[in-house]
């Protein structure tokens, strides 16, 4: 059974298709790369598996169970959570609380505040964030606070994560160190990664599989490889902006 | 870490002394001394209910003066009635039921849009009262006889506002209150994470509008007289944001502390200028958002960053 499937999911804005008749499948353990110009479709994706609305039409099941049409929170605590493109840190709570506030809740729930803080120091510990504990997010730069987004997403211990261009505005330094976490999420945790991404080396370099959006349409799908070569995404868009 | 320790026991050896001065010191003072620490009681419980939902979740509410007007017309009905602390319970509940059946549709709303909106609601609950009045009883408002002495209720408004801020400081510690800063900081990433954000905002406005009722109740006694105009008074819930925002929000001593200073300024005031009293509320409010948005607490970190730098540069 795939971790997550979506069936001929579609998302009308009042007339606008954001996105159409998307099905897709994502297998444990996998990191896949969902990419495509911006205006794509792949935010709103993000927000209908996540539950931030709910599709106007078709199926999102997370490990055989329909998710289309619950609350976010419940998505959450089924073990699915997500990251925002433009990220929302706790700006007046320290890292340590932000990341915490995802131990509290999320999948694991922890139930008091001490047991908590336990949890959320080793998801510390594993994004590197622990020296920093103590500062309040909105002092953090740019690639700290994506990190803590992260970090704070993991502390829910969920079983798949979504990532909404976590690599966007990083230095290449920052993008590098950014992969390595983004890869030792799978191995080291299990976790099974969705990524949307804008940087094409890195989301070639990282994931197992990539599924391209154009105007709200799966246009193809595909190892690395494969895609770069499929003329369908050569003309949508590939062939002005890749430069392999 | 031992200092740190040392300083939160000393606090709380302040806190009992403080507490057993409280109950000590209405046998040894006029009635006047005692309807003053009445006041500045009343005060520090409203505002700590109030931050319970809006220091909280940062959802401003403009209508716990209807929660304040609900409790007290509770007891203008049940009073001799019933025995007087059971009707209190029964006043806080009924504003808490309120609140419960209010809060869904009003807590869909955010931003400027909900504090109008609870403005409005408060309004349109003394109108509901005052037809009540008028068309049901056919009076303009209630006289209570027999109450309670001053100092019974004195005592009664201590333990409200002590329970007040004990249910306010659990809630901040536990993982009920990290989930509402959390929607105070952004709903949507609460959300995200797990956290039943519309259960939360419900269940914050419920507890929040509890303690109202009882000292709206209280002060019904201590009125003695009471009409929709009074009771419902919106001034009630802009006195509770300027007290609490004058003392700063960030902690919870804050808004005690502003209650306590507000509550003497306003009666030095309403003894000799009252006319002045709402000018001189608002001009502190400007004040207070211009120029000292966390507060007096905000003033006294100040302080205490600036000791910080001294004794920095002495170092050096
Ligand atoms: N909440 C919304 N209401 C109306 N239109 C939206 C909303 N969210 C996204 N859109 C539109 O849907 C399309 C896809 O947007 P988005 O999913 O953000 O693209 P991407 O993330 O691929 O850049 C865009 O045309 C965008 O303007
Ligand atoms: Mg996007």
């Amino acid at each position: 059974m795939a971790l997550l499937e979506c069936q001929e999911v579609t998302k009308n804005f009042g007339g606008l298709m954001a996105v159409t008749n998307v099905s897709l499948q994502l297998e444990k353990g996998e990191i896949v790369g969902l990419i495509g110009a911006n205006g794509a479709g792949k935010t709103t994706l993000f927000n209908l598996i996540s539950g931030f609305y709910p599709p106007t039409n078709g199926s999102i099941r997370f490990e055989g169970d329909e998710i289309a049409g619950l609350k976010t929170h419940d998505i959450c605590r089924k073990g699915l959570v997500r990251t925002f493109q433009l990220v929302r840190p706790f700006h007046n709570m320290t890292v340590w609380d932000n990341v915490m506030v995802g131990a509290l809740f999320g999948v694991q729930k922890c139930k008091n505040v001490s047991r908590a803080k336990e949890e959320a120091m080793k998801v510390l510990e594993f994004t590197g964030l622990h020296e920093k504990k103590e500062i309040p997010a909105k002092e953090l730069t740019i690639a700290d606070r994506k990190r803590l987004e992260v970090a704070r997403s993991l502390a829910t211990k969920p079983k798949l994560l979504l990532l909404d261009e976590v690599l966007a505005g990083l230095t290449s330094t920052e993008t590098t160190e950014a992969m390595k976490l983004v890869r030792r999420i799978r191995d080291e945790m299990g976790l099974t990664i969705f990524m949307v991404e804008h940087v094409m080396k890195a989301v070639m370099g990282l994931s197992d599989r990539l599924i391209v959006l154009h105007n709200g349409e799966k246009i193809a799908e595909g190892n690395a490889k494969e895609v770069s070569k499929n003329p369908t995404v050569i003309e949508a868009y590939l062939g002005e902006k890749l430069h392999m | 870490m031992t200092t740190s320790k040392l300083g939160k026991y000393l606090s709380g050896l302040g806190l009992l002394g403080l507490v057993i001065f409280l109950c000590v010191i209405p046998f040894y003072s006029t009635d006047y001394i005692v309807s003053v620490l009445l006041d500045i009681l009343t005060w520090i419980g409203l505002t700590q209910s109030w931050i319970i939902l809006s220091g909280f979740t940062g959802y401003i509410s403009l209508g716990h003066s209807a929660f304040f007007g609900i409790g007290a017309y509770v007891m203008a009905i049940l009073w001799l009635k019933l025995p007087y602390p059971l009707i209190i319970l029964i006043s806080a509940m009924s504003s808490m039921t309120l609140a419960f059946a209010i809060g869904f549709p009003v807590l869909r709303v955010r931003g400027p849009y909900f504090v109008i909106l609870t403005l409005g609601l408060s309004e349109f609950a003394k109108y509901i009262f005052i037809n009540y009045e008028v068309n049901v009883k056919g009076t303009v408002g209630r006289i209570l006889l027999g109450v309670p002495n001053i100092r019974t209720l004195y005592f009664s408004l201590l333990i409200i506002a002590i329970v007040t801020i004990l249910c306010a400081y659990l809630i901040k510690r536990s993982r009920f209150g990290y989930g509402l800063f959390s929607i105070k900081e952004d709903e949507d990433a609460a959300e995200s994470l797990g956290i039943d954000t519309s259960i939360y905002k419900w269940l914050a406005l419920g507890i929040s509008a509890f303690f109202p009722g009882a000292i709206g109740a209280t002060m019904a006694l201590r009125r003695t007289y009471i009409d929709p105009y009074s009771v419902f008074d919106p001034i009630v819930s802009f006195q509770i944001i300027v007290m609490a925002f004058f003392g700063g929000i960030g902690k919870l001593h804050g808004p005690v502390l502003g209650a306590c200073i507000l509550t003497l300024i306003s009666e030095f005031f309403w003894a000799r200028y009252p006319h002045y009293y709402l000018i001189i509320l608002g001009v502190i409010l400007v004040f207070i958002v211009k120029i000292m948005p966390s507060g007096i607490l905000g003033i006294f970190d100040l302080f205490g960053k600036a000791g910080k730098v001294v004794k920095f540069v002495r170092r050096k």
